[in-house]
């Protein structure tokens, strides 16, 4: 495409990612506010495709857009009549947030220019290039993600399994939905195992192209959750032992690995070289494992009868 | 050896996914994994003491494109406290929750925080300290819903909203300054930063975000309701650690990455809301009619304290005068770390016996629960910075700094609240030793009981007649 052609189509999206913004803030209702942010998601993963960036447009569409859509929708679907009131802040506290804001977003226009006209650089991004060969992928995203700074990603599936573990404590799962009707149960009849082989392929492909754990974990999830909407009899969550295995064993397997490079070379996440690519594979299978157990349970709202011990009665 | 650095974090977080697992053995995985990444930290005092100061870069890549995890004489100490207070309050957490399914909940988060601290003290990188927050903040949140009360949910949404936000702001910061200096380790970028735009940006941004974590006055408004509806154990979590970690931060900051950044103004500013915590923590505690809202107003006006004393030391000229205020400063996070900790216990305690913990209600407290009520008026000693706690000392070097600054003001205001302390203390303690009607008999419980007394002890005897090494340690392991 020619750069004009490619201007226009910036252009449209950035006004489009603005209009929908300001729509969802300024939303009738709690419920249209959804749909425009759901939308919004949708143009933002666009705009990171066009940044060059489709590791995170793909993260964007599937959790920022896709499953944060649903779980809102299901959080609207839990509000009493009452609640719908929408109640509007003062003119002062407005006026006051706003103000913040805008100093907020003037402060870090004038750091960006300043960045922009100075000395913007990269030289991690060369770094990263010239290591690449020794982390065991092809695939930079993956390198930094999964060998370069493990680490955090280590602490970040800490993160989202906290993130599990509150909201499992929060309260039973909400009432299952009604059934979808028959066209919409055949069409996700259609529709689940696509998910599955997505998934499958994004998980494999992550190490040499776009993709990788978080991204093939939410579309597993979208799956879990589909059947669940359609109501699919077939699926089942595992009883108490094996779902809380499933829930920790990305970090679980990851931790392990740690352990076993702080006791082989004393240092924590040291992936030895000719190793690296299928231990890379070995914690990424079982993280999106885990991604897609935790983001289906939170979607669920409260924990399923089976997470807590058989002892312990439930409490309602 | 270094792996005593990457143990203090494995360990608990190994603690949390086994307790996940199995959680019908939560207390003994947690009071396991609690001790086991104590000694973690004891092998790394060894260490620290034959090595010195030291950083290893993660996975063997070189810091920059890795993460470096780093030790010195501030962390050591950071490490210590939470070792310290985790083990305590983990031994009353044992006991504590009635029921089964809350305790299953319990502990695998409370292992996370302590994972999330231990990693934030240790962290040598901008963007891991980022994930070390997020883990603390969710942990703490979820933490403080555990209760399951409507008041606590409701808390406990309020605190992950502002979590979120202070975090977000914090991440902005590195952002600016990873685009700007292409790097995201913190010796990397100290090296780079000045008193131009983008430095100034991310300092504002990254400070604003972490003083509404660590609740400076008036961004404290999430706090009382947070720590006052949440389940004893956590609200000793809450009060003595985690509002630590984003001050940590700031002092780490402001130290070691910013030093050339900061104005005059902004200190100045920190030092004006560190004065207006004192001053309204105190009066709210002092209004307060429950001992647990009592103690989290009185976080508040303790925070207040340690912004006042990290303005004066970035203010104060360098010199012995600046070192000893340092020392202080360190001295009074400690102390309020294990008073405020033991206060908690303490209420729990009353709340548990009593069933309630209204301040008018507690005639006859000290009858019936001796060792309690001894323990509420030692932590009492320290938060009002009598002789001879940690505190006193701490106090002491403020006040002898604020003076030698010509800071007068600063000195009324932390006359004031040193007085209105009191006064709350005194509030509570004449209520408790108030005679009950009728006859009671003294309860004694020792697992219930002695882990808010001993640390108590700690903040009141051993941080105040066994911390002259603090100095020197801090000078020499910097």
């Amino acid at each position: 495409m020619k750069a004009g052609a490619l201007l226009y189509l910036d252009l449209i999206m950035v006004i489009l990612m603005l209009v929908l913004a300001i729509g969802a803030l300024h939303a009738r209702s709690l419920r249209h506010a959804v749909i425009l942010f759901i939308v919004f998601g949708l143009v933002v993963a666009l705009a990171w495709a066009r940044l060059r960036a489709p590791d995170i447009a793909l993260a964007e569409a599937a959790i920022g857009s896709g499953l944060a859509g649903a779980l809102l929708l299901a959080a609207l679907r839990d509000r009493r009549p009452g609640d719908d009131a929408t109640r509007r802040a003062p003119v002062w506290q407005s006026v006051a947030v706003g103000g913040l804001v805008t100093a907020l977003v003037v402060l870090l226009a004038w750091a960006f220019l300043e960045v922009q006209g100075g000395r913007a650089n990269e030289p991690l991004a060369n770094i990263v290039q010239a290591t690449l060969h020794e982390s065991g992928v092809s695939n930079p995203v993956t390198a930094v993600l999964l060998n370069f700074r493990a680490y955090d990603t280590l602490l970040e599936l800490t993160v989202l399994l906290a993130a599990l573990l509150g909201v499992m404590s929060l309260g039973p799962q909400r009432s299952p939905m009604r059934a979808a009707e028959p066209m919409a149960a055949g069409l996700i009849g259609w529709l689940i195992p696509l998910l599955i082989l997505a998934g499958g392929y994004l998980l494999w492909v992550g190490a040499h192209a776009p993709g990788g754990a978080f991204q093939a974990g939410a579309l597993l999830a979208a799956a879990a959750v589909l059947a669940h909407l359609g109501g699919r009899r077939e699926f089942q969550l595992p009883g108490h032992t094996r779902l809380r295995l499933l829930a920790v064993a990305g970090c679980a397997v990851f931790t392990l690995v740690g352990v076993s490079t702080l006791l082989g070379s004393g240092v924590l996440l040291q992936l030895p070289s000719d190793w690296a690519g299928g231990l890379i594979l070995l914690i990424e299978l079982f993280a999106t494992a885990s991604i897609a157990t935790a983001l289906f349970l939170v979607y669920l709202g409260g924990h399923p009868p089976s997470w807590n011990s058989r002892e312990v009665h439930p409490d309602a | 050896m270094n792996e005593s650095m990457s143990l203090t974090i494995i360990l608990p977080l190994l603690g949390a996914l086994l307790a996940a697992a199995w959680p019908r053995r939560g207390v003994f995985i947690g009071i396991t994994a609690v001790l086991l990444s104590g000694l973690a930290v004891g092998w790394l005092w060894f260490s620290l003491l034959a090595d010195g100061p030291s950083h290893q870069a993660l996975g063997g890549w070189d810091p920059g494109l890795g993460i470096r995890l780093q030790v010195d004489a501030l962390s050591i100490l950071m490490l210590s406290m939470t070792a310290l207070v985790a083990l305590a309050v983990s031994v009353y957490a044992s006991h504590y929750f009635t029921r089964r399914s809350q305790a299953e909940r319990f502990w695998p988060l409370w292992l996370l925080m302590i994972a999330a601290l231990n990693g934030l003290f240790l962290a040598g990188d901008l963007f891991n300290l980022y994930v070390t927050l997020e883990l603390l903040s969710l942990s703490a949140v979820a933490l403080t819903a555990l209760g399951g009360k409507r008041a606590g949910i409701a808390a406990a949404l309020r605190y992950l909203m502002i979590g979120l936000l202070g975090s977000m702001g914090y991440l902005a910061g590195v952002a600016l300054l990873y685009s700007a200096f292409g790097t995201l380790d913190m010796q990397q970028v100290a090296a780079q930063t000045g008193d131009d735009p983008v430095s100034q940006a991310a300092l504002i941004v990254m400070t604003a975000g972490l003083l509404l974590k660590s609740a400076l006055f008036p961004l404290h408004f999430w706090l009382p309701p947070a720590h006052s509806n949440a389940p004893a154990p956590v609200s000793a979590g809450l009060s003595a650690l985690v509002v630590k970690a984003g001050f940590y931060l700031v002092l780490r900051l402001w130290t070691e990455v910013f030093p050339d950044t900061l104005s005059t103004q902004g200190v100045t500013l920190v030092a004006v809301l560190g004065g207006g915590a004192i001053l309204w923590g105190s009066w709210q505690a002092l209004q307060a009619e429950r001992l647990k809202l009592l103690a989290a107003y009185s976080t508040v006006a303790q925070l207040g304290y340690l912004f006042v004393a990290l303005a004066l030391f970035m203010s104060a000229p360098p010199g012995v005068a600046r070192e000893l205020l340092f020392g202080a400063l360190v001295l009074m996070a400690l102390t309020h770390a294990f008073a405020k900790s033991s206060l908690f216990l303490a209420i729990g305690v009353i709340q548990h016996r009593a069933g309630h913990d209204r301040i008018a209600e507690l005639d006859g407290t000290a009858q019936r629960l001796p060792a309690t009520t001894f323990a509420i008026a030692l932590a009492g000693v320290a938060l009002i910075g009598l002789p001879p706690s940690g505190a006193f000392l701490g106090k002491w070097r403020l006040l002898y700094s604020a003076i030698s600054l010509d800071q007068w003001l600063l000195v009324v205001v932390i006359g004031i609240g040193s007085l209105l302390a009191a006064a709350y203390v005194f509030r509570v303690l004449g209520h408790a030793f108030g005679r009950s009607a009728l006859s009671v008999q003294a309860i004694h419980s020792v697992h219930e009981e002695w882990p808010a007394l001993l640390l108590a002890l700690t903040a009141t005897l051993l941080l105040g007649f066994g911390s002259a090494w603090i100095w020197p340690f801090l000078e020499h392991m910097a």
